[in-house]
C-alpha cells in the first residue's frame, strides 16, 4: 500500500519550492493544499488542462438549440394563432433561447467543475486541516518507505515545519 | 489595505465565531421577523386564498397592484448582489471580497421573496405549475410569446444561477468551517463542503468554473430585469409602452440593489462585529457606485418625461400628468427627493465614509425605489385611452400587510443564512491580506525572500 508524505509550510513560497523539488526528484504529481489559491503553481507543477470550458460551451449550445426547439416545438404542437402573429415567432422565442442557453451553460459548468475536480469526494483523501487556516501543505504519494524517506528529506530541506506520514488512498 | 494587521487564523476565528456564537439580540430579531412573516405575510395570504383575490384592492382597470410592485422591487433588489459580485469578480476588484457573499445572499433571498409575490399575485397559486412546459393530459403548452412566460424562464434561470453561484464560491469556506465545528454543524458542513481539500487542482477548477459562471450571470442578470420591464412595456398602456423601460428597470434594479447592499453591510458590520473586514473603503466605493446609478436613474426618468411630452399624444399627457400631479403625485415627488436629490450628497467623500448617514440614505433610496415601482403600476393603468375606462386603485389592508410581511420574510431568510453560510468569504479575504513569508531559518538553503 502506498503511503503519503505531507509537509506543512508556513509560506506559499516554501511550499511551491518543495513541490518543485519533489517533482524534480521524479515524484509523480505532488499536490499543494492551501487555504487560498496560490499564484505561480502552474509554473512549478505544470499547466493544468481546463476542460470546464468545453462543458460550458456545449452546455450553452445544447441549451440554445433546446430552448428554441422547446418554444417552437410546443407552439407547433398546440397551434393557437393570436392577433395574426406567426406561430413560430422569432423575436419572443429568441428570449426563451437566450435564457435556456444561460441556464444549461450554468448547469453544465457546474457538472464540469464537479467532474474535473472529483467532487463530491466519496472516500477519505490526504488532508491536513491546518491547510484550511494558515498552513500550506505539500503531499506526495510514495510507493515504499525508501521513497518516503527521500520525500521526507526534500520536504525537510525546503523548510517544512512538520512532516506527517499518512495512509494512502487505495 | 487597511486590514494589514490581521492574520489568516484570525479570519477563520472571526467567521467561525459569527456562525457559532449567537447572542440574545439575534434570537429576538429572528423571533420578531418570523412573527412578522406569519402575521403579515402568510396570515393575510391565507385569508386571500380563502376569500378570493377580491381581498386585494386590484380591480378593473387596475389589475396590477402592490403585489406586482413588490415583485419588481424584490427582483430589483436582487440585482446588485449577483450582478455586482460577478462584474467585480471579472474586473478583479479587490474590495468586492469582503462583501460579495452577503450581497449574493441578498440576491438569492430577494428572488425567492419575489417569486412568492408572484404566487400571491396570481390568486390561485395551485395552478402555477401551468406555467411550466411539461407534457400534460390537457395537451396544452404555455404560450412562449407572452412576456409572462419570459419571466418564468428568466426568473427560474436567475434563481438557479444565483444559488449555484453563491454555493460554488462558498465550498472552500464550508470546508474551513467544517474542520472547526462539532456536532450537527460539523455533519452539515461535511455534506456542504463535498470533501473539498483545497488542492491546487481544486483551486484551478474552482477559479475557472467561477469565472465562467460570472460571465454567464452578468448578461443573465441584465436580461432578467429587462424581461420584467417587458411585462409592462409590451402592453399598449400609455406611460408603460416605452422602449426606455428595459434600461430603466435594469438601472433602477442595480440602484436599489446597491442601496440594499449598503444597508446589509451596515448591519453585518455592526452586529456581526466585522468592523475590520468591512471598512470605510467599502462604503466609499459603494457610495460612488450609488452616485453613478442615481445620476443614470435621474437621467432616464427625465428621458421618460421628455419623450412623453414630445410625443404630443393626449393619452401620454394624461398618464404623465396623473403621475406627477394626480392623487399619487406627492409619492412621485417623494421618490424624486429620495432617489434623485438626496443621493447628490454622495458627492462628498465625508458623507460616503460616514456609516450612519450612508445607512439612512440607503434606506431612503429603497423607500423611493419601492415608490417608483408602485407608481409604475398604480398611475398608469388607472388612466388608459378612454376616460370611461378610468378608475382608481387603492391598496387594501391585505395588500399592505403582505408588503410589510415580505420584508419580514426576507429578514428571516437572511438571518438564517448568516448562521449557516460564512457571511464573509474566508479565502478571498485572506487573499487580500499580505502573503505569509517563510520564517527566517538557520539552514543554508535559500528560499526566504
Amino acid at each position: 500500500m502506498a503511503i503519503n508524505a505531507l509537509g506543512l509550510f508556513d509560506a506559499p513560497s516554501s511550499a511551491l519550492e518543495a513541490a518543485g523539488e519533489l517533482k524534480g526528484a521524479g515524484f509523480e504529481a505532488p499536490e499543494i493544499i492551501s487555504p487560498i489559491p496560490i499564484h505561480g503553481v502552474e509554473k512549478v507543477l505544470g499547466k493544468k488542462k481546463n476542460i470546464i470550458k468545453r462543458f460550458t460551451f456545449f452546455g450553452a449550445l445544447f441549451g440554445g438549440i433546446g430552448g428554441f426547439a422547446l418554444a417552437a416545438g410546443t407552439a407547433v404542437l398546440y397551434v393557437h394563432v393570436t392577433g395574426g402573429r406567426p406561430v413560430i415567432a422569432i423575436p419572443p422565442f429568441l428570449i426563451i433561447t437566450y435564457e435556456l442557453t444561460i441556464l444549461c451553460g450554468i448547469l453544465a459548468t457546474v457538472a464540469g467543475f464537479f467532474l474535473s475536480s472529483r467532487l463530491p469526494a466519496m472516500r477519505d483523501r490526504v488532508y491536513a486541516p491546518e491547510a484550511a487556516v494558515d498552513k500550506f501543505a505539500v503531499t506526495v504519494e510514495c510507493e515504499d518507505s525508501e521513497q518516503f524517506r527521500r520525500a521526507h528529506e526534500i520536504l525537510q530541506n525546503a523548510g517544512a515545519e512538520e512532516i506527517r506520514e499518512l495512509g494512502g488512498s487505495e | 489595505m487597511s486590514q494589514r494587521e490581521i492574520a489568516y487564523s484570525e479570519v477563520n476565528d472571526d467567521i467561525v465565531r459569527s456562525l457559532v456564537v449567537t447572542g440574545r439580540n439575534y434570537y429576538i430579531t429572528l423571533a420578531v421577523s418570523i412573527l412578522v412573516t406569519f402575521a403579515c405575510f402568510f396570515g393575510p395570504w391565507f385569508y386571500q386564498i380563502q376569500y378570493g383575490i377580491g381581498a386585494a384592492g386590484m380591480n378593473h382597470p387596475t389589475v396590477w397592484g402592490t403585489y406586482l410592485a413588490s415583485f419588481i422591487f424584490w427582483i430589483g433588489l436582487s440585482h446588485s448582489g449577483t450582478l455586482l459580485s460577478a462584474v467585480l469578480h471579472l474586473t478583479n476588484s479587490e474590495w468586492r471580497k469582503a462583501m460579495y457573499r452577503s450581497a449574493e445572499a441578498m440576491t438569492l433571498f430577494s428572488v425567492m421573496v419575489a417569486a412568492t409575490m408572484v404566487m400571491v399575485h396570481v390568486g390561485r397559486p395551485w395552478f402555477v405549475h401551468w406555467a411550466v412546459p411539461y407534457p400534460n393530459q390537457m395537451e396544452m403548452w404555455p404560450n412562449f410569446r407572452s412576456p409572462l412566460m419570459f419571466d418564468v424562464m428568466a426568473i427560474t434561470t436567475y434563481m438557479t444561477g444565483s444559488i449555484i453561484f453563491i454555493y460554488m464560491g462558498t465550498i472552500p469556506d464550508f470546508a474551513a468551517v467544517r474542520d472547526r465545528t462539532t456536532g450537527w454543524r460539523h455533519h452539515m458542513y461535511v455534506l456542504l463542503s463535498l470533501g473539498w481539500r483545497g488542492t491546487d487542482t481544486e483551486w484551478h477548477r474552482l477559479h475557472w468554473a467561477y469565472t465562467f459562471l460570472a460571465v454567464l450571470i452578468v448578461p443573465l442578470a441584465v436580461s432578467v430585469h429587462s424581461i420584467v420591464s417587458w411585462d409592462f412595456a409590451l402592453s399598449i398602456v400609455p406611460a408603460l409602452h416605452q422602449t426606455i423601460f428595459a434600461p430603466y428597470f435594469v438601472v433602477g434594479a442595480i440602484y436599489s440593489g446597491t442601496a440594499g447592499i449598503v444597508t446589509v453591510m451596515f448591519v453585518l458590520r455592526k452586529y456581526m462585529k466585522f468592523e475590520h473586514l468591512i471598512t470605510k473603503l467599502h462604503f466609499d466605493n459603494l457610495g460612488k457606485l450609488l452616485l453613478v446609478m442615481s445620476l443614470l436613474w435621474t437621467y432616464i426618468n427625465a428621458v421618460e418625461l421628455f419623450t412623453g411630452w414630445y410625443s404630443e399624444s393626449s393619452e401620454e399627457y394624461e398618464a404623465l400628468g396623473f403621475r406627477l400631479f394626480g392623487f399619487y403625485g406627492p409619492l412621485y415627488w417623494e421618490m424624486i427627493l429620495f432617489c434623485a436629490v438626496a443621493p447628490l450628497l454622495l458627492i462628498s467623500k465625508r458623507f460616503r465614509t460616514s456609516f450612519v448617514p450612508m445607512l439612512i440614505l440607503s434606506i431612503a433610496i429603497n423607500i423611493g425605489m419601492y415608490t417608483e415601482r408602485f407608481l409604475i403600476v398604480a398611475t398608469s393603468l388607472p388612466r388608459q385611452y378612454l376616460p370611461d375606462a378610468w378608475g382608481m386603485y387603492y391598496p387594501s389592508l391585505v395588500e399592505i400587510l403582505i408588503m410589510i410581511g415580505s420584508f419580514g420574510m426576507f429578514t428571516t431568510l437572511f438571518l438564517i443564512f448568516v448562521k449557516i453560510f460564512p457571511s464573509v468569504s474566508l479565502y478571498e479575504v485572506k487573499e487580500t491580506l499580505p502573503e505569509p513569508q517563510p520564517k527566517l531559518r538557520t539552514q543554508s538553503e535559500s528560499g526566504a525572500s
